[in-house]
């Protein structure tokens, strides 16, 4: 894995972009760390009043179904005519949202209506405290309920993005950061290479270039020789000829 | 006079009635049920009494629905028999106690019928001992104007309806005051009728609808405070009887709150030592069950009452004493029932034991 790298043509330009990228790359997983970071802490904060709202759940719900036990005892059957008699809800519940870095948490609200409520008159002859007892029981319930309902909805959201960042976390960490540096390092290298091949080339060249001067004055050299024993040429105006005027070099060109 | 008479007609009834008094659950039965840890457990105890018969049959995790159910079988098949076997006019009281369930049904079928349900389901939460003849034909109507003019006139409460409400009544007031107003009817009818039997059934039974009208008077102020109910219609639901009757009554509807209630109880001997120590502010938290209520103590009253109806031999008190002991006992079942399946046993023990 460590050894992947992007493939791209090694030049200048395209270690620039790679590097802009890293840059871009380190920004996107700092920034990431911390907002997975906040969603944790976030996340703890919801663990525990979870736990706690289903530990008191537990209890409001025992109580609520206990009150009506109580109802039933001193009452009797209430269900059908509190069921018909309801008109309208007293107990709604409202949304809204909320925002915890970036996420929109959904969040519930229990929007209890005071008073009495339709059923006020239900056990006038019998039991009509206990009945109205239970009703009061069953709203806090009800109330507990959302609220853990909205917990709940958070917790599962929110566990769904954390997870979602870590893994784009870890994916810059250990995948995406890695691979640019490899191509980083991988441009650089073949850069490296093309330099000193460069080099290499030049160096030849030159080296070529001076056989062949050397060569060409051994010619002349000889040309002289020959000359200065034919008589032709006397030894010491060989010796005083003018070597500035009669060597010409060529002009180097690259 | 009467004593000389009564067993030829009531005699073997009242063996009956007193045979089934005897089958009632007793105090160490009731320490039994409240030891069972499961609900077989308790199936198992009362395997041992009445009920013993009808939850034989039931699969075994037994909800308390289906408890109630088959108590209420088992007080139904009880009731039924006397009722099979009554001559008059004992046949005619006892038509008189089965008046008040008569009441909750037709309130029931009122309910399903203003809100256009279909009401032949409503046919099977009737209390059985509240059926009439004409019953199944209430569910023909479909508006409460027919129900009014076709079908209540046959029923034996048509005597209730015409004093009190009209047709437009039923549509517009509010169902429980119509119940009320019913079930006051029905008491003072009863109470009448009770005091045309001659003693000693007049005054047993005097003594217990004369408690029962008292304690829907407490409850209605008691349920009244802080509703829609005005205190004009709260004087109009008091039944016209009891000891309360006249006098503390027209005090307990200018009544405000629960510490005038309080004052106007404590003048009667009878019920100042009932409201010692009784939370008469309902508490707004769950347990509210850890002192005895007013209601916990009616109840005990009301048993209490019962039971002396049984003192005196040659009346008809005892089978109303007998139908009201057995109804305390199995709320008292259905609690203990409640109590452990809901596992709060701690609170069991608040049952209104009767012998």
């Amino acid at each position: 894995m460590a050894a992947e790298r992007d493939n791209v043509f090694p030049t200048r330009m395209n270690l620039t972009v790679t590097k802009v990228r890293l840059r871009g790359a380190q920004t996107g997983h700092s920034l990431l760390k911390r907002k997975s970071e906040a969603l944790t802490t976030r996340f703890r904060v919801i663990l525990r009043k979870i736990e706690d709202a289903k530990l008191k759940m537990g209890r409001v719900m025992q109580n609520a179904s206990f009150s009506l036990a109580e109802v039933a005892y001193s009452t009797g059957d209430i269900s059908y005519q509190v069921r018909e008699s309801a008109k309208q809800a007293t107990f709604r519940v409202a949304a809204r949202q909320e925002n915890v870095s970036g996420v929109l948490l959904p969040a519930f609200d229990a929007d209890v209506h005071p008073g009495p409520g339709q059923f006020e008159l239900t056990g006038l002859g019998r039991g009509g405290q206990q009945v109205q007892r239970a009703r009061a029981v069953y709203t806090a319930a009800v109330t507990t309920l959302v609220e853990l309902a909205s917990l709940q909805t958070a917790f599962v959201i929110l566990d769904e993005v954390i997870k979602l960042t870590n893994r784009r976390v870890n994916a810059l960490e250990y995948v995406i950061i890695p691979r640019i540096e490899n191509t980083i390092a991988h441009i650089n290298s073949e850069l490296d290479e093309q330099d000193r091949e460069e080099f290499y080339r030049l160096k030849k060249v030159q080296g070529k270039k001076k056989d062949r001067a050397a060569a060409a004055q051994a010619l002349i050299d000889q040309d002289a020789q020959h000359a200065i024993d034919d008589g032709s040429l006397p030894a010491d105006s060989a010796a005083a000829r003018n070597i500035l005027a009669e060597q010409v070099d060529q002009d180097i060109i690259f | 006079m009467n004593e000389i008479y009564f067993n030829v007609d009531a005699g073997y009834l009242e063996g009956v009635v007193r045979g089934y008094r005897d089958g009632l659950i007793t105090a160490p039965q009731y320490l039994n049920l409240t030891q069972c840890e499961t609900m077989d457990d308790l199936r198992l105890q009362l395997a041992t009494t009445d009920y013993g018969a009808f939850l034989q049959n039931e699969p075994s995790p037994i909800s308390t629905s289906t408890l109630v159910a088959r108590c209420t079988d088992a007080l139904v098949a009880e009731f039924q028999y006397l009722q099979q076997n009554a001559a008059e006019p004992i046949s005619r009281f006892l038509d008189y106690i089965t008046y008040g369930y008569m009441i909750d049904n037709v309130i029931l079928l009122i309910t399903g019928t203003l809100h256009e349900r279909d009401t032949h389901d409503l046919l099977d939460k009737c209390h059985p001992l509240g059926l009439f003849d004409s019953m199944p034909a209430l569910c023909v109507a479909s508006t409460v104007q027919e129900l009014y003019s076709t079908v209540m006139v046959d029923s034996p409460l048509a005597g209730y309806f015409r004093e009190c409400l009209s047709a437009e009544d039923l549509n517009e007031l509010n169902i429980e005051i119509i119940r009320n107003t019913l079930y006051k009817a029905y008491l003072e009818d009863f109470y009448a009728y009770c005091q045309g039997l001659g003693e000693p059934t007049a005054s047993v039974m005097g003594e217990i609808l004369r408690f029962e009208a008292d304690r829907r008077t407490v409850n209605i102020t008691i349920n009244s405070f802080g509703t829609e109910l005005s205190k004009d219609d709260r004087t109009r639901l008091y039944p016209r009887l009891g000891n309360m009757y006249p006098e503390a009554q027209t005090r307990l509807a200018r009544a405000d709150d629960m510490d005038q209630v309080k004052a106007i109880l404590e003048q009667y001997s009878e019920y100042k030592s009932m409201i010692v120590g009784v939370s008469l502010h309902a508490p707004a938290d769950g347990d509210g069950r850890g002192a005895q209520s007013l209601e916990d103590r009616f109840f005990g009253k009301e048993v209490q009452l019962n039971k002396d109806a049984f003192e005196q031999q040659f009346h008809y008190g005892v089978f109303y004493s007998w139908l009201r002991l057995k109804e305390q006992e199995i709320r008292n079942v259905v609690w203990i029932a409640e109590c452990i399946s809901q596992q709060q046993k701690d609170k069991v023990g608040s049952y209104t034991a009767i012998y």
